[in-house]
């Protein structure tokens, strides 16, 4: 077996004999990567209404849905319609603490059985159990850690509470932001993943970070677009103006 | 590929490609709305020639501190609680996994399209360890059910119908499909679903490492990315070791010129950043993460003639746009890598002697290098690796004597003359309808697929020197 000593010094074997190569440097990065996320969320408090139009138009273009509610409280009478909708009884979750919104107490006990993702620790039995519920899931619900505009696309940074299979194992996605999640461009997108990185105790506590364009999709049989091959067919996504 | 397939020369591979008139059409429709969503994508984004320019000159900065990177790399997945592995050839690859799965007691594994997994023929090795492995991008699974080898980067089943694809799922899966793709990708998808649950480990390729955070990044539009790096207890990914980027703002620049590149969306329906395995907190995810860090050829390309080629991003565009491409697929080059970009990474992977032929499998058009999102020099390579099959005799004598009777007789003025009066005696026995269609011995070979023009009555020199000047 080839050890990293030894493969790192096959290489800088081969790297010796290169000299006087035309001189390439990596992107530019911001210098303090706390500043510029700071600088990114001040953009972004005035410019808000102007990436979430970009945001709709685009997330529309993939197949995306959108919806628009007033308050927090609104967004369980959206997830109830598009229940009745798909004919839907089982829906998974994230943690209230995570989602900002206990859908237990606002969608159970009307013919919606309402699952949520356990929020600390958990042990091999509540994970199968977790596995479980969420492959029989009918709607998944979660958060948003970034709205990207440029692209229509929901950024989600797993970990307590909010499960990477929520978005995934059920048909349809609901996710839920608000205005300070809208970012304009992938250059942004950059800074803050460069910031969450640096200081890891600012949001990120899980392994996964997906970028979400649209629904799942495919054109692998005779170039024909067919929504919903292994992940979810629709894809929904609330905006909440207020609090 | 299968041996005997690749004991079949090139020519004609090529040649029974294109007497496949199904092949000719699925290729043609393909590559042409490749090519329009490509296209169509750049055209609504001005920013996307000064990012590739940027993407390009990442690639090399990469390339020029490559050790640093990789350790950095390293470094990162460790503290994050993953394992690193080095591999290398693609035996070693193969076997580590093989340890991993014997270990581990894996009977079942998942996989996300990966070309460096192929490259590895990884399926027959683990089949043969009684390991099962599952192809899960629809295009791969198809093709895997068909025991064949993708026909393109990004579309492995270009080839295929949907009437064929019917049939397969019919004959493997038991039961009556209708040839309708909205059917058959639901059977996949019900299908695909249980193994995902199933199995014990998901296996990976990566489309970019990032170094200073420890990420592999995936790109994928089904969404079985993110399935076999969630699902299964153990996640291993096979890289090759070009793959790593420094940050994540590089890694911006690539991501927004990828998916235009290769489908014309902006972004893929998803990009999934992995950064170990499950952490504490976490309901899902591996418990165990593996990185296998490939060499297989690609290091001696660090300071060889095929280096911009480890620029390469996988996209499939240059296959899309390329007129040979477009004539024979990808089955008929032989190896796992089609298409300019492949001819280059065949040589890379097997040797030049491999790309005798294939070398020559190119019109030197340029289309690829337009395409390209990093602007890889594609022709500039294969015109080299043309001369290197020349310069260490790997060419048929035949080809070689051509060539260098032609090199002589083209650098002196007294034998091109005296070339050009012996042409125009030889040739009139050949000479039909002003064209030269077929030719005796093996200048047949060049006559067999198009004419040549016969030299002039008076060629140019002649008449040059009859011109007046002043």
């Amino acid at each position: 077996m080839t050890t990293r000593t030894e493969f790192l010094g096959g290489l800088r074997r081969e790297m010796a004999k290169t000299r006087g190569l035309f001189e390439a440097r990596a992107a530019e990065r911001p210098p303090d990567a706390d500043e510029a996320f700071e600088a990114v969320k001040r953009q972004m408090a005035e410019r808000w209404p102007q990436a979430l139009e970009r945001f709709r138009v685009e997330f529309e273009r993939v197949a995306g849905v959108f919806h628009r509610v007033a308050r927090r409280e609104d967004v369980p009478g959206v997830i109830r319609a598009i229940a009745a909708e798909k004919g839907a009884r089982r829906v998974l979750s994230w943690h209230p603490e995570a989602l900002g919104l206990d859908l237990r107490q606002s969608l159970g006990g009307e013919g919606l059985s309402v699952t949520l993702a356990p929020e600390g620790e958990a042990d091999g039995e509540m994970r199968r159990v977790h596995r479980e519920e969420a492959a029989q899931a009918e709607i998944g619900v979660t958060g948003v850690d970034w709205a990207l505009a440029e692209t229509g696309t929901l950024i989600l940074v797993s970990g307590r509470g909010r499960p990477r299979s929520t978005s995934l194992l059920p048909a349809t996605h609901v996710a839920v932001f608000d205005r300070h999640q809208l970012l304009e461009s992938l250059e942004q997108v950059g800074t803050m993943l460069e910031a969450l990185h640096a200081d890891p105790s600012r949001r990120m506590s899980g392994a996964m970070i997906n970028f979400i364009t649209g629904p799942s999709r495919t054109a692998d049989i005779e170039l024909t677009l067919t929504r919903g091959v292994h992940g979810p067919k629709e894809v929904h996504a609330i905006f909440v103006e207020g609090r | 590929m299968s041996d005997t397939q690749l004991r079949t020369p090139f020519p004609q591979r090529a040649h029974a490609a294109l007497g496949d008139a199904h092949l000719q059409e699925a290729l043609t429709i393909a590559t042409t709305k490749f090519i329009g969503l490509r296209k169509e994508s750049f055209a609504g984004y001005p920013a996307g020639e000064a990012l590739r320019d940027r993407a390009r000159a990442i690639k090399e900065a990469t390339l020029q501190q490559l050790d640093r990177h990789l350790e950095r790399l390293a470094d990162n997945v460790e503290r994050l609680g993953g394992h690193v592995h080095w591999a290398a050839t693609g035996d070693e690859a193969r076997d580590i996994i093989l340890r991993l799965c014997r270990d581990k007691g894996v009977r079942m594994a998942v996989k996300s399209k990966s070309m460096a997994t192929e490259e590895i023929e990884l399926n027959d090795a683990l089949a043969a360890a009684g390991v099962k492995p599952v192809e899960t991008d629809l295009g791969e699974y198809i093709i895997q059910l068909a025991h064949e080898k993708p026909s393109h980067i990004i579309a492995p089943a270009i080839h295929k119908t949907k009437g064929q694809v019917a049939d397969l799922f019919s004959k493997e899966l038991g039961g009556r499909f209708e040839a309708d793709p909205e059917v058959l990708t639901a059977v996949a998808r019900k299908e695909l679903r249980q193994k995902f649950l199933e199995a014990d480990m998901g296996i990976t390729g990566a489309n970019f490492a990032v170094a200073e955070t420890g990420t592999i990044v995936l790109v994928t539009n089904e969404g079985n990315g993110r399935m076999v790096t969630s699902l299964p207890r153990i996640h291993v990914a096979v890289m090759g070791m070009e793959k790593v980027i420094p940050t994540m703002t590089d890694l911006m620049v690539f991501l927004s010129i990828l998916a235009r590149s290769a489908t014309g969306q902006k972004l893929s329906s998803y990009t999934t950043l992995v950064r170990g395995p499950r952490q504490p907190g976490e309901v899902e995810g591996p418990e165990e993460l593996h990185l296998i860090l490939m060499d297989n050829g690609r290091m001696r390309q660090i300071a060889g003639t095929l280096r911009e080629a480890l620029y390469c991003l996988r996209c499939g565009a240059c296959l899309n746009v390329c007129p040979v491409y477009r004539q024979i697929g990808g089955h008929a080059y032989g190896y796992t890598y089609p298409g300019p970009i492949g001819i280059l990474l065949t040589a890379m992977l097997e040797g030049t002697a491999a790309v005798k032929d294939l070398a020559h499998a190119s019109s030197l058009c340029g289309a690829c290098k337009d395409v390209c999102p990093v602007r890889i020099d594609i022709p500039r390579m294969l015109v080299e690796l043309r001369e290197q099959v020349d310069r260490e005799r790997i060419a048929p004598w035949s080809e070689r004597m051509v060539f260098g009777l032609a090199r002589r007789v083209m650098a002196s003025p007294a034998l091109f003359r005296l070339g050009a009066r012996l042409g125009r005696l030889a040739q009139r026995p050949f000479v039909r309808n002003g064209r030269l269609r077929r030719l005796p011995l093996f200048f047949g070979q060049w006559t067999r697929t198009r004419d040549l023009p016969p030299v002039a009555a008076r060629t140019f020199s002649e008449r040059w020197k009859d011109l007046e000047r002043p």
